[in-house]
């Protein structure tokens, strides 16, 4: 567990305080790289996984004990998992697909409580991890997503409708050729990219952020005048933690929001 | 529309009436999450727009820059891709703002 405060203050014998001759343990990239839990062969399990496996479940088991038996007037469980299951609806899937894209709802719920709650591990104490910012769980989501747009456009266009509607209908021919590059590199390369890179960005830089905080606060803490700026650390700490909680939300909710606009352009040809 | 003019009133009126103030329908799209949802899809095509522009007319310039070996092409393709990209989505969302529609694209 290398995003361990305790482990980084390592090097002094986890007393690395201000004026006490120890720099600053500043967080790197090695806050991201865990050492095995176990391995079997040159299969190694990290805490990331665990994390990935333990998100899987809990969205897999909280909804099966919301609508494994449904009753007509919810109650419990029931009730949560409806408010969550319509605030995608309303709030996601409606306003891209309208009625005609419910049967793409249970997609868009599971894909939006899995982010979420891989964001939120970011806060969840002990595991303090968001498996988002590790770029490796988010391509597999884009692939996903950019598979089914792709499948979706080529069943409901056909190929040809397909490939024709990605020219821009509203430029003079002459034009088009300047442009076509522009779609294609647009289309098959950073669109996908910007949809990963966003999410995994935001996750990580959020995560260094909460960590040079916690760091600095157990850094500065001593019988000087770091203590004051200790309590400041601290401060912070739990302003960047509110906000992280904010993060983590709208960053599921934007990948999931996008993959709906993707679905819904794939039914019909945008103009 | 047939009847005498008082009919036509009250009927237009009806009409009028149910246009302006529709019986709540709780399925209804949310307009301002309808906002939110086009505004979050074509911010991030413009900025794939200008990204794209930008990459591939660099590469292409970059690749004939190294062909006839003057490297300026590489940053000069970029800035014609630039202008490429900025040109196009002025003329496409410039056109579709002064419509008053959108595009989900």
């Amino acid at each position: 567990m290398t995003g361990d405060v305790h482990v980084l203050a390592a090097p002094a014998g986890g007393q690395c305080h201000i004026f006490s001759g120890c720099g600053f343990p500043a967080p790197g990239l090695e806050n991201f790289e865990f050492q095995p839990l176990f391995s079997i062969g040159s299969f190694h399990f990290t805490k990331p996984m665990l994390i990935a496996i333990l998100c899987t479940i809990t969205v897999i088991v909280f909804f099966w004990l919301a609508f494994g038996k449904p009753k007509l007037i919810p109650r419990g469980m029931q009730n949560i998992g409806e408010i969550g299951i319509l605030a995608v609806r309303d709030q996601i899937l409606r306003p891209s697909l309208g009625r005609r894209g419910d049967s793409y709802l249970p997609f868009l719920v599971s894909l939006f409580f899995f982010i979420w709650l891989m964001n939120l591990m970011e806060l969840i104490p002990l595991l303090q991890f968001p498996a988002m910012s590790r770029i490796g769980f988010v391509w597999p989501l884009v692939a996903i997503v950019y598979i089914l747009y792709l499948y979706l456009g080529f069943r409901h266009q056909g190929a040809w409708g397909y490939i024709k509607n990605m020219i821009p209908p509203d430029v003079p021919l002459f034009v088009l050729p300047i442009l076509i590059p522009v779609e294609l590199l647009r289309f098959f390369v950073i669109q996908p990219f910007t949809l990963g890179v966003r999410l995994f960005g935001n996750m990580f830089a959020g995560h260094l952020l909460l960590t040079i905080f916690y760091i600095a606060t157990w850094y500065l803490l001593s019988l000087s005048i770091g203590l004051l700026y200790a309590v400041g650390s601290a401060v912070l700490v739990v302003f960047v933690f509110l906000l992280e909680l904010l993060v983590d939300l709208l960053q599921a909710f934007i990948f999931t929001t996008l993959t709906a606009t993707y679905i819904a352009s794939s039914l019909e040809p945008a103009h | 529309m047939s009847g005498n003019g008082k009919g036509a009133v009250t009927r237009s009126r009806v009409t009028r009436s149910r246009v302006t103030r529709p019986a709540r329908d709780p399925d209804a799209v949310d307009p301002d999450a309808y906002g939110r949802a086009l505004g979050l899809s074509t911010g991030w095509t413009v900025f794939s727009y200008l990204i794209a522009g930008m990459a591939a007319y660099g590469f292409i310039g970059w690749l004939i820059g190294r062909a006839v070996h003057v490297a300026i092409l590489f940053p000069l393709g970029m800035l014609v891709g630039l202008g490429i990209s900025i040109g196009y989505v002025i003329h496409h969302y410039g056109r579709q703002e002064a419509a008053g529609k959108g595009d989900h694209r």
